[in-house]
């Protein structure tokens, strides 16, 4: 009823612009689907009200809180950014998550490999590592898809799962804390480690994320790369025609999010976990494609969502511990987001 | 590391038979994910589907004790992603890229909270798998007879929907439509073919067998459940139509490639002698992904012209007059 409300309010209304009216479609897809996750949370034999309660507080209740919801937005926005840029020409890379894990892997090596006299320049070297980690396994997606054709969103998976092979295989052997009962890889030396912000507990990693925003907003609106990216993704043949060299701009964008997700996994390794942990991810690569959507391909937008996400990560610890409901729960939740988002968009567009 | 026992001759009929074993959940996913096509839908949710179908399969087999009620709650579980495929992709026509990772975030984030829900707390649920069966005369055959004639009973329904899928999509009046709808919907439509109800249960039919493959993967030879069990099956089905070249037959050989891959690189893991083990296994563990690209990449190559069904991923919207 709500969507069907919304539909002839917007419709009808041509003064709302376009930006608004993707917004109220994301907050209505919202709503829903934290209706729904109330049923999940019913269901897991909570009651939703408190559940939710500690949702909120364990993600902006207090410092720490804050904090936490920062610690999980940083890789969401990195990754969400790229992503968002790619999915502008329709170039869908599914496969961020194995590129955070190259990423991090690289960046570790880096960083346990060089000595230590290199200072500051260390966290410097490993994140430039990391990024070019993931950017040539993106590249390598790229360059199969302008030269044969090969199915982007296909292959970039098929890549992640060997990527998260290799990484297996590294610390399992070369790079192996054998100090650490479990399977864990190395920890980095102080001096590769992101120092952080007082107060907040977050690593100075946050920045480089903000940072990111207006510079790929930039890119996105203000510049002809920009432009040709969307025409790519509206009309390939008209892009074709107007001299868009649609193979190189394909290697590109592939290059790009593949390096930004490789710089999260750089970032989340000297920031958070500070050792090569296998679980490090906790699956930025695949919540990151729900973030480019809920922002809606924009800078802005991806900020906002990848905020909105990392509180529902952090909230949903907090509502895994406070009242017994399974912390996949905020899985189910995002992936009831994304359906409600498409079905909203288009009947506010009219089918 | 004992390569005798991996590719030894008495260990090839054993690796070819689990091979066969291995391939057949990913072949029945896929050759429903090729017909889904043949009628113009690009299906990418195949992987929620077989996900959804293995933990219904599992949990339907885990409470009532029965394979068969198992393998009816996986085929239903695919069932309905397939309604919800087909809502987004037909009805309200969004982006049919999109609408397939939505179905599969979407599914990973529902079985995900199933198995908190359910089986966190309690140690590794196990359900007991189906015995093999010994077919009268063909099982004796050497090297055939236990490649194919002693599987189990869900490894026979499974061969059985593949060759009704096939044989419908080819031999029947209905598989044409399918076929028309996906290379021409305007002219399919002009001969009074309903475009969207065919690619309506042409996505029902993929969710089905999608789930069926699911549910035969875990009730049929895994025996247990873990989030995210198919690891990727559902993907390598959509990559196996892509190298199949839309025809069910090849997109079935190019599965028992990916099964028996799988199968040598589960056996080299046990020879290898787990984690402490100095051999690089997980190079072979990344092998069916690797192979599965490598082919893909291999047939994009060698394709002088594509295979693709010409409407594949366009919403069919009618022209009406006035």
């Amino acid at each position: 009823m709500a969507v069907a409300v919304s539909e002839v309010a917007v419709s009808r209304r041509p003064v709302w612009g376009k930006r608004a009216r993707a917004t109220i479609n994301s907050l209505v897809a919202i709503i829903l689907a934290l209706l729904v996750g109330a049923i999940f949370i019913s269901i897991a034999g909570a009651s939703p009200l408190p559940a939710y309660r500690s949702l909120v507080s364990g993600s902006v209740g207090s410092e720490f809180a804050i904090g936490q919801t920062l610690i999980q937005a940083v890789p969401l926005l990195v990754i969400g950014l790229g992503l968002a840029l790619a999915f502008r020409a329709r170039v869908y890379n599914i496969g961020a998550d194995g590129q955070f894990y190259l990423g991090a892997l690289a960046a570790g090596a880096v960083a346990i490999g060089l000595p230590g006299t290199f200072g500051p320049l260390l966290i410097v070297i490993s994140l430039i590592a990391g990024a070019l980690a993931g950017g040539f396994w993106g590249w390598i997606v790229g360059f199969l898809r302008a030269r044969w054709a090969v199915n982007v969103v296909i292959s970039s998976l098929l890549l992640s799962y060997i990527a998260t092979y290799i990484f297996t295989y590294v610390i399992r052997r070369p790079l192996r804390d054998s100090t650490a009962s479990g399977l864990l890889g190395k920890g980095i030396p102080d001096a590769a480690q992101l120092p952080l912000v007082s107060g907040f507990g977050v690593h100075i990693g946050l920045f480089i994320a903000l940072l990111l925003v207006p510079i790929v907003g930039y890119v996105m609106t203000r510049t002809p790369f920009g432009f040709r990216v969307r025409m790519l993704g509206m009309n390939p043949d008209a892009a074709q025609t107007t001299g868009v060299n649609s193979g190189r701009l394909i290697i590109v964008l592939m290059v790009i999010s593949g390096g930004l997700a490789g710089l999260a996994g750089a970032i989340q390794l000297a920031g958070v976990a500070d050792r090569l942990d296998p679980t490090l991810s906790n699956g930025y690569g695949f919540t990151a494609i729900v973030v480019a959507l809920l922002g809606r391909l924009s800078a802005t937008g991806v900020l906002l969502a990848a905020l909105f996400l990392g509180a529902l990560n952090a909230g949903g610890q907090a509502m895994s511990i406070n009242d017994d409901v399974p912390y996949a729960v905020v899985l189910a939740i995002q992936g009831v987001f994304v359906i409600f988002l498409l079905v909203a968009d288009r009947l506010a567009r009219g089918r | 590391m004992n390569w005798n026992e991996v590719i030894g001759s008495s260990a090839l009929v054993p690796l070819f038979s689990s091979g066969v074993a291995l391939a057949v959940p990913t072949a029945t996913a896929a050759v429903g994910e090729c017909f889904s096509e043949r009628a113009g839908n690009l299906n990418l949710g195949v992987e929620g589907m077989m996900l959804s179908g293995a933990f219904a399969g599992f949990i339907g087999t885990y409470y009532t004790h029965s394979v068969a009620v198992g393998v009816l709650c996986g085929i239903g579980a695919g069932v309905l992603l397939g309604i919800l495929m087909a809502g987004l992709s037909v009805w309200l026509k969004t982006e049919q890229v999109i609408n397939g990772i939505a179905l599969v975030l979407f599914a990973q984030g529902l079985t995900a909270f199933v198995y908190g829900k359910l089986f966190s707390t309690s140690s590794t649920p196990t359900i007991s798998t189906p015995a093999n069966l010994h077919i009268p005369l063909l099982a004796d055959i050497p090297v055939i007879g236990p490649v194919l004639f002693k599987q189990n009973s869900l490894f026979y329904i499974a061969v059985a929907a593949m060759l009704g899928v096939i044989f419908v999509l080819y031999r029947t009046r209905f598989g044409l439509s399918v076929r028309a709808t996906g290379e021409d919907p305007a002219a399919a439509d002009a001969a009074a073919i309903s475009v969207d109800r065919v690619r309506w249960i042409a996505l029902l039919v993929g969710g089905a067998t999608a789930g069926l493959g699911g549910a035969v993967l875990v009730v049929g030879q895994l025996g247990i459940i873990q989030t995210n069990v198919t690891a990727g099956a559902g993907w390598i089905a959509v990559a196996l139509v892509i190298f199949g070249r839309w025809n069910p037959v090849y997109v079935i050989l190019g599965a028992f490639l990916f099964g028996t891959t799988d199968a040598l690189q589960l056996r080299i893991q046990a020879a290898s002698g787990g984690v402490t083990s100095g051999f690089p296994y997980e190079f072979f563990q990344a092998l069916p992904y690797l192979v599965t690209l490598a082919v893909m990449v291999a047939v994009a190559i060698g394709a002088r012209r594509t295979a693709q069904p010409a409407a594949l991923g366009a919403p069919f919207r009618k022209e009406v007059a006035g």
